[in-house]
């Protein structure tokens, strides 16, 4: 959205064609001859090296998994191994000419491009540098155990290979000496400073988040291009068809500032293995026939695909110098199919039925180990004894860093008796960074002159004065609270970055960035495509490389759409990496009210059943100013719950109101919002206010004395204050908005009668929505708890008040016909 | 076929009995109707008979032992014959919670069995229930945990919360109306299991001490009822406690252990004065005409083949002629209901060695004077032997009790419930009246009337008082009626 952009009907209605330009398939035909001036023979064996290397690595793994033994020795490894036998030539052809500053995120079938990638890496650095980051990755003890074992004790690069092999083999093997503690394995191998970064299991996975590394790139004017590196199998998935479709925005060359101007700097690389499982790509599951095809259906420059020859690594490496050139012009996002074959199956249990002895037999008599030293040998680079030489030695490092990763008192595991909290010490890093880098905050006005910040300033930031409440328009609401916050970290924080649907311009749907665009350039605020998988997996891209970023998702119904991407994705990385990674991610979802059954659901307990995701729904803009702040400043994904009910609320229980300076909430601390003695109400989100009402009856009416707790955050959560509240009152009740099957006040109310049994005077009580479909806004009091149904619970439940007649069943014949029933 | 001996169950609101004598041994020949032992219960003494021939195989209980209702006491069959199956618990006894437990089932669905025409023993069989429900209870850990602190018994708290649960404030209001304990009490009377509602603290405060408890606790031995589940010793054996010792010491006393018939008097009374809301009003009438009455029959009573026909009987008489133009007096009120008995069965407080007993005279207004005067004689006689059928001891409507021989000129006789009406006929004294100007003597009879104030009003009572004084001042006129 843009009033930049003039929609023109006539331009729009007139009459010709869609034109496109020939998409070259495999029109790499030079010989090694052609070559010879392109590379040394140095470089030649290197490429041989490299591939031996792989292949070996992987021979292991297959033997390994499928035997029980590798050279004679025995070992039991029962964990994912998904070869890339074959595909050997296209990992070391693409990491070829990629350096440190150049991304790869990969696929389940990644071993090859790490190996590759890392090989390309160390042969680029310095001997310091490698040094230096051998030194520091985890205090130097994956060094300690490869050094000294090298033929040539002088050659750091050899030890930097024999580092590498180790820190990806122990990983593999789930050792606490892998580049991820062992808590990542086979699928999941990267190291970063090599460029390296996380490898998905989820098939497309990597896709969404390449090009949220590619925007932090683009953003934050880092060196180097991102490569996505996928099956294609994954071009199955929604979110890759996103991640493209994100990536090719017009707004990169349209709207956004000079210097930002540009196409993402990534190449989407399919290696095109023609299988996505067991289904054949080319004639079974896909319609596309060339995968390369596929681009042209994403930006009139066809992302300029091309299909290349990945059994000729001389071919691969072509390509990506060419499409590097391209990405460095701000021309991505390139495509690039990359034909190849594996010569084992989709992993050891595959039997391979879908495939004939005939098409392996015709793909291993080409096999690039094969044919390249053929080649090699023909073009008298080296001799036949030479490249033998390369083969051995590759036999050799694997066998010897084979032996160091498989032992326990070299390769311990992580010891979970000893530390029973390691794996709960990585889930979040829990760190307190205000700025992820230190440099000036690219802005276009002075925060003072911001016209939503200087309309604030004239709002009263309390919700009632004296007894009467301050009008909605003159009221400091708690959408204003959100953009307070905002927008003070947009001057402090360069790298933070807002987008979702609507976001500029606009303002959000529901106006809590309304003012925001007068501050921003595009390109740390701006529209995304709808499409919610792209938009969390770029976040969680975008964050891991080392920015902050807030996102939002215009309605939480909507986490559908980007599930793998909120519980795969961004709940895990921190703790898959064994806390390597960081996550400075705020996901903005706000519940609908008034939309119907798509568009008004409480999904808070979706997230909250997610390891690795804080999660928060303050109900108050003095709580939501100081959660944000907070979110802000950590380094956690923190997903923000916000009600659309509740946007225009002033604040009503904080009697200073709301400060206009900074200051934070921690996260998991409930909130004391009326202290009571006789009954305990703890609610999550806009369900406070019917807890208020409530309370007000039970007080008037009953002569009860509430107390009301507003949970605030559901993960983490402190209990302390709702068991010393409990203790005092011994009865509680619980509601929110989230329909109450599954909701995770049962959760709550489980620890608190666990925490606080002996002091309940009957069992904790929880209200939720109905199980329902969230009928039309009429119905809606039918649906969403309500202050009468907080009273008839506890009537029907904890403590029958005297003349009380409820208007609803609470009995127990009722939950359990409901319950029979499943609604 | 061996034939379990049961321990009989003699009044429906007995729950148990004390065997006092085995008349046959282990191993002995006994034939049916031959006396196999006698219990002792509340109330009567009572021959225990076998009902087939054989061999008293084995016994179960010896003599002292307190045996609940229905337990299987012995066995009768044939020599040799394989008993294990009848035998308790496989073993020689069943543990005493074990035989408790059954109890309470047992105790349970009789009473769910009583008619209307035992609602005289409802009242004790509610007891029972009540304790029953005890053994389920449904209390909050809040609601518990307060009652522990604070030294009350949860389970007589009324139960407010949902479901039948004893929630918090079920217990404050405990705490603030009911008893509370000191600590050592407490414990004691955890120990002992009581029936809380007859002991009254006189503590600081109205706390119960364990001084309470111990006199509740010899009042309530046997009466108490059977289904606490606590394993505990016999409790007859657990008189004398530390803190007693310590009060007494130095103090020179004998010890007398109430007897069963003592405690559930006790109980009785006690049940009646917090149950009831029970008042008296006092009259009196001119005995001129029964006395002279009396007199004929000392002097020609015995010609006409009379009984010895006292002035209590006449009283008797006049009453059961009385009481059928007075319902709300010949009835029995069980839970906000009337029962209002077409007969007038009436109670007669007999005054024994062993206690207070009251037989009843059944249909008393059918009888003749004659007849009443008979039948009150042997049921006294029975009662003072200690062999009356327990079924008499029962079923009374209104009751009538004398102490005008022992010169008692008014005093407050105490409900026998659900009766709604009693009766206490007192001495005769001699008061002046106006005749002519002039005062003259003339022989007053003393008349106490207790009555159920939730039955039946002070202006009907008295009613009823005017009628029974006219029917008695003019006795002749009522015998020809």
């Amino acid at each position: 959205m843009s009033k930049a952009i003039f929609i023109d009907p006539k331009e729009t209605r007139k009459s010709g064609w869609i034109t496109f330009k020939d998409i070259p398939v495999n029109q790499y035909s030079k010989s090694i001859d052609d070559e010879k001036m392109n590379f040394s023979k140095e470089d030649f064996l290197r490429i041989y090296r490299d591939m031996a290397i792989i292949r070996e690595f992987e021979t292991m793994l297959y033997m390994v998994r499928t035997t029980g033994e590798y050279e004679g020795i025995t070992y039991k490894y029962t964990g994912p191994a998904h070869l890339s036998l074959g595909q050997e030539a296209s990992a070391v052809g693409q990491a070829y000419i990629l350096d440190k500053d150049d991304y790869i995120f990969g696929s389940h079938r990644s071993h090859g491009e790490i190996i590759a990638k890392a090989m390309s890496c160390i042969q680029k650095m310095s001997d310091d540098e490698l040094v230096e980051i051998m030194k520091n990755t985890f205090g130097g003890a994956i060094l300690k155990v490869v050094e000294g074992k090298q033929k040539d004790k002088n050659s750091v690069k050899e030890l930097a290979i024999d580092f590498f092999i180790y820190g990806a083999m122990a990983e593999i093997f789930g050792r606490e000496n892998g580049f991820a503690r062992g808590l990542g394995n086979s699928m999941h191998v990267f190291f970063t400073p090599f460029g390296i970064y996380p490898n998905n299991a989820i098939v497309g996975g990597s896709a969404p988040i390449a090009i949220g590394a590619a925007l932090y790139k683009k953003v934050n004017k880092k060196k180097g291009m991102v490569i996505c590196n996928v099956g294609d199998g994954a071009l199955g998935c929604g979110p890759v068809w996103e991640a493209m479709n994100m990536a090719a925005m017009d707004q990169f060359k349209t709207l956004w500032e000079e210097g930002y101007k540009g196409g993402l700097p990534i190449i989407f690389n399919f290696f095109d293995n023609q299988y996505g499982m067991g289904g054949q790509t080319n004639g079974e599951t896909m319609g596309y026939q060339m995968l390369a095809r596929i681009g042209a259906g994403i930006n009139p420059e066809q992302m300029y695909a091309e299909r290349i020859d990945g059994y000729n690594p001389l071919a691969v490496i072509d390509a990506i110098k060419r499409k590097k050139k391209l990405i460095e012009e701000n021309q991505g996002p390139v495509l690039l199919d990359t034909v190849t074959y594996r010569l084992t199956g989709h992993s050891p249990s595959d039997a391979e039925t879908y495939r004939t002895k005939e098409e392996l037999d015709a793909w291993k008599a080409i096999d690039p180990l094969e044919t390249f030293k053929d080649d090699l040998v023909n073009a008298g680079i080296a001799s036949r004894e030479e490249i033998n030489e390369i083969r051995q030695y590759s036999k050799e490092l694997i066998f010897k860093i084979f032996k160091l990763a498989i032992d326990d008192s070299v390769s311990p595991r992580i010891d979970l008796v000893k530390n029973p909290d390691f794996i709960g010490n990585v889930m979040f890093s829990n760190q307190r960074i205000e700025k992820m880098e230190d440099r000036e905050c690219d802005v276009l006005i002075p925060k003072e002159e911001n016209p939503r910040v200087k309309q604030i300033k004239n709002k009263i930031r309390v919700g009632v004065q004296g007894d009467k409440p301050v009008s909605k328009i003159k009221t400091f609401q708690l959408r204003d609270a959100i953009f307070e916050s905002i927008i003070d970290k947009f001057y402090a924080d360069p790298t933070l970055i807002a987008y979702g649907e609507d976001n500029r311009d606009w303002g959000g749907a529901f106006g809590v960035y309304k003012g925001l665009t007068e501050s921003l350039p595009y390109h740390r605020f701006f529209n995304a495509p709808i499409s919610e998988a792209a938009i969390v997996g770029s976040a969680v891209g975008y964050a891991l490389c080392g920015g902050r970023v807030v996102v939002e998702l215009m309605y939480a119904d909507f986490m559908g759409r980007a599930g793998d991407e909120i519980f795969n994705q961004l709940s895990k990385w921190q703790a898959m990496s064994a806390g390597v990674l960081k996550m400075p991610v705020v996901l903005r979802m706000s519940v609908g009210a008034k939309y119907g059954a798509q568009h008004s659901q409480d999904w808070t307990s979706i997230c909250a059943h997610i390891p690795g995701l804080k999660v928060v729904y303050p109900a108050t803009p003095y709580d939501a100013k100081g959660i944000m702040n907070t979110a802000l400043m950590g380094t956690d994904p923190v997903v923000f719950m916000e009600s659309q009910k509740i946007y225009d609320i002033g604040e009503l229980f904080r009697k200073e109101g709301v400060p206009e300076g900074y200051y934070e909430i921690p996260i998991g601390e409930p909130d004391i919002k009326k202290e009571g003695k006789d009954i305990t109400i703890l609610t999550i989100g806009p369900t406070l206010y019917q807890a208020v009402e409530a309370a007000k009856v039970l007080e008037q009416k009953y002569g009860v004395d509430a107390e009301i707790i507003d949970a605030r955050s559901v993960v983490p959560f402190n209990y302390e204050k709702v068991i010393e509240s409990v203790k005092k009152t011994g009865k509680i009740v619980l509601a929110s908005d989230e329909c109450e099957r599954g909701s995770i006040l049962n959760d709550f109310a489980r620890n608190i009668t666990e925490l606080a049994f002996d002091y309940l005077d009957a069992p904790p009580v929880v209200i939720g929505a109905k199980n329902w479909i969230t009928p039309a806004y009429e119905l809606e009091k039918y649906f969403y708890p309500q202050a009468d149904w907080i009273i008839d619970a506890i009537h029907e439940k904890i403590i029958p008040l005297k003349d009380h007649i409820p208007l609803n069943n609470f009995t127990r014949l009722e939950q359990i016909r409901l319950n029979k029933l499943g609604v | 076929m061996a034939i379990p001996v049961k321990m009989p169950k003699i009044g429906l609101s007995d729950e148990s009995a004390i065997i006092a004598k085995w008349h046959k041994k282990k191993g002995e020949q006994v034939k049916a109707g031959e006396v196999l032992f006698t219990i002792e219960t509340d109330k009567s003494t009572f021959d225990v008979e076998a009902e087939v021939d054989g061999i008293l195989l084995d016994v179960f209980y010896n003599e002292g032992d307190e045996v609940q209702v229905l337990t299987d006491v012995g066995i009768i069959g044939r020599e040799g014959e394989n008993i294990g199956d009848i035998i308790p618990s496989q073993g020689k006894h069943k543990s005493q919670s074990e035989t408790q437990k059954q109890q309470v089932s047992e105790a349970k669905s009789i009473e769910v069995e009583l008619s209307l025409k035992d609602a005289a023993e409802k009242a004790d069989s509610d007891l029972l229930t009540r304790v029953v429900e005890k053994g389920a209870v449904k209390i909050s850990p809040r609601a518990r945990g307060l009652a522990e602190r604070a030294g009350v018994d949860f389970r007589l708290a009324n139960a407010t919360g949902p479901e039948g649960r004893i929630i918090e404030r079920d217990i404050l209001a405990l705490i603030e109306k009911g008893p509370v304990f000191t600590p050592a009490a407490k414990e004691e009377y955890l120990k002992k299991d009581m029936d809380l509602q007859l002991t009254e603290g006189t503590g600081i405060g109205g706390r119960i001490t364990t001084e309470d408890i111990q006199k509740n606790s010899e009042e309530q031995e046997v009466t108490k009822a059977p289904l606490m589940i606590a394993e505990e010793p016999d409790r007859r054996e657990t008189i004398e406690k530390p803190a007693l010792e310590e009060l007494r010491k130095g103090v020179k006393y004998k010890e007398v252990r109430f007897t069963n018939i003592r405690k559930l008097i006790a109980k009785n009374m006690m049940r009646s004065l917090s149950t009831t809301a029970q008042l008296t009003s006092n009259a009196s009438f001119d005995a001129t005409e029964i006395l002279a009455y009396r007199e004929k029959i000392k002097a020609n009573g015995k010609k006409y083949g009379l009984e010895n026909i006292t002035l209590n009987d006449m009283v008797l008489y006049a009453v059961s002629r009385t009481l059928p133009n007075h319902p709300d007096l010949n009835a029995h009120l069980v839970d906000e209901t009337m029962l209002i008995f077409e007969n007038v069965h009436l109670g007669v407080a007999i005054d024994t060695e062993r206690g207070l007993m009251v037989p009843t005279i059944f249909n008393a207004n059918l009888k003749s004077l004659n007849e009443i005067s008979r039948e009150v004689k042997q049921l006294a006689e029975q009662c003072r032997k200690g062999t009356i059928n327990p079924d008499y001891l029962k079923g009374g409507t209104f009751t009538v009790t004398n102490l005008g021989a022992m010169d008692v000129e008014h005093f407050t006789p105490i409900l026998n419930p659900p009766q709604t009406g009693i009766l206490g006929v007192c001495s005769i004294t001699y008061r002046p009246r106006p005749v002519n100007g002039q005062y003259e003597y003339y022989p007053a009879m003393g008349l106490s009337l207790t009555f159920d104030h939730r039955a039946v009003d002070g202006a009907p009572a008295a009613r009823f008082l005017k009628d029974l004084k006219t029917n008695l001042e003019n006795f002749s006129l009522l015998l020809a009626r």
